[in-house]
């Protein structure tokens, strides 16, 4: 998947806003929206918010966890622990990296905020890159993997998947002895089905 | 960018160029009328114990059967030396320099191996050769020359990783900038030119 499409699913996560203007309920596909009453503390999908903050319209709240010490705290697990920690938004490093880019008034130390984000994101990739090489070198099929969000698990595709198809050709070609038609061909469909569910 | 991981099956252009890679037979019987096959034979006829290099679609098909016409021997790359070499450090051997197909020609060349070693170093090689791509993948910005040293089919695996990654760092990268017309547009010559002191 393309950054941009995990982005757009993220953007559905709801946020809180402030509004400076009044609105009736707006009928949206996904749900209704509103009413807005100037200064009463509302619940948007994200891209509503990012659009009414750039029509300068409502002013951001930032999600509970986007404090400075939340996240120092949430670095420091990460640190120490061997497995992924739980975020506490599924899509964490989007919504930083929207409200961090248009929304930085409304953020207390925005540019903190902005350094410890990164900071455990790096932690995790470290993670997942020492994990993926772990799960090659012992030809694993599967690993148990807790906590990682959609951005992180859409870093290691389409390299991680299309590596193991690789490995699981060559694991096959070990134990069936002669290669025939029909053992290209089942190789054919299972891998079919591998890479379905993986991409 | 491509969905699927590669699977060689009929209509795929890499299985046919990876079954065109030589490896050496013996013939077991002599074949009238095909010396010229053998350059360096006078004689009309293909003797039996000559030793020539065919490749592998032809070799798969001539060995195998009730009544075998060549024995398939493991091409050079395959033995016991260089297996040896793969062993060692799979990493700082240049696969592209063993075989452009290497993966691929080893998955043919398996089936004339009876102990099955070969197989196994394929598959020793990728797993301890793939942190490295990897990384190579992983870092934007590395020259064209690192791919030297992949063959066919950890290139297209860098490839893929590589385009990812690039997608990825630019969407870290980008922030928010305001759209702006594209280069080509602003270059274009022959855009009208707006005079800016008639508007005002």
């Amino acid at each position: 998947m393309n950054p941009d499409e995990v982005e757009f699913l993220a953007e559905k996560q709801l946020i809180s806003i402030i509004p400076t203007f009044n609105s009736n309920v707006i009928h949206l596909i996904s749900g209704d929206v509103g009413p807005f009453r100037a200064s009463l503390p509302v619940r948007v999908p994200l891209w509503m918010a990012i659009n009414l903050k750039q029509q300068r319209k409502c002013k951001i709240q930032p999600p509970d966890w986007m404090n400075i010490e939340q996240l120092e705290e949430l670095k420091e697990e990460e640190k120490r622990s061997k497995t992924f920690v739980k975020m506490p938004s599924e899509h964490y490093m989007i919504e930083a990296k929207l409200l961090l880019n248009y929304a930085t008034d409304d953020i207390s130390r925005a540019d903190e905020i902005r350094t410890i984000i990164k900071d455990i994101w790096d932690i995790r990739m470290s993670k997942i890159r020492s994990s993926v090489d772990t799960l090659v070198r012992n030809a694993g099929f599967y690993a148990t993997v807790d906590h990682l969000t959609l951005m992180e698990i859409n870093t290691m595709r389409p390299l991680l998947p299309h590596a193991l198809d690789q490995v699981y050709r060559m694991k096959k070609a070990q134990s069936t002895r002669l290669p025939t038609q029909s053992t290209t061909l089942s190789l054919l469909n299972s891998s079919h089905r591998g890479s379905s569910l993986s991409s | 960018m491509s969905l699927q991981s590669y699977t060689p099956n009929y209509f795929s252009i890499d299985d046919i160029l990876a079954s065109q890679e030589r490896c050496p037979c013996k013939f077991i019987v002599d074949i009238p009328k095909l010396g010229r096959l053998n350059p360096s034979a006078e004689s009309n006829d293909l003797k039996a114990g000559t030793t020539l290099e065919l490749p592998m679609w032809l070799a798969e098909h001539l060995s195998a059967g009730r009544h075998p016409i060549i024995a398939v021997e493991l091409p050079r790359i395959y033995k016991e030396a260089y297996r040896e070499i793969l062993k060692a450090d799979a990493c700082a051997v240049d696969l592209h320099k063993l075989g452009l197909y290497f993966y691929e020609h080893g998955l043919y060349v398996k089936q004339f191996d009876a102990r099955g070693d070969v197989s196994k170093i394929l598959l020793e090689t990728f797993q301890v050769r793939f942190r490295q791509l990897m990384d190579l993948a992983n870092n934007i910005g590395s020259d064209p020359a690192v791919q030297d040293r992949l063959d066919s089919l950890e290139r297209k695996l860098f490839k893929e990783g590589h385009a990812a990654r690039t997608r990825l760092n630019t969407w870290l990268t980008d922030s928010g900038t305001p759209i702006e017309a594209a280069a080509m547009v602003i270059n274009h010559k022959k855009r009208k030119r707006v005079d800016v002191e008639d508007i005002i």
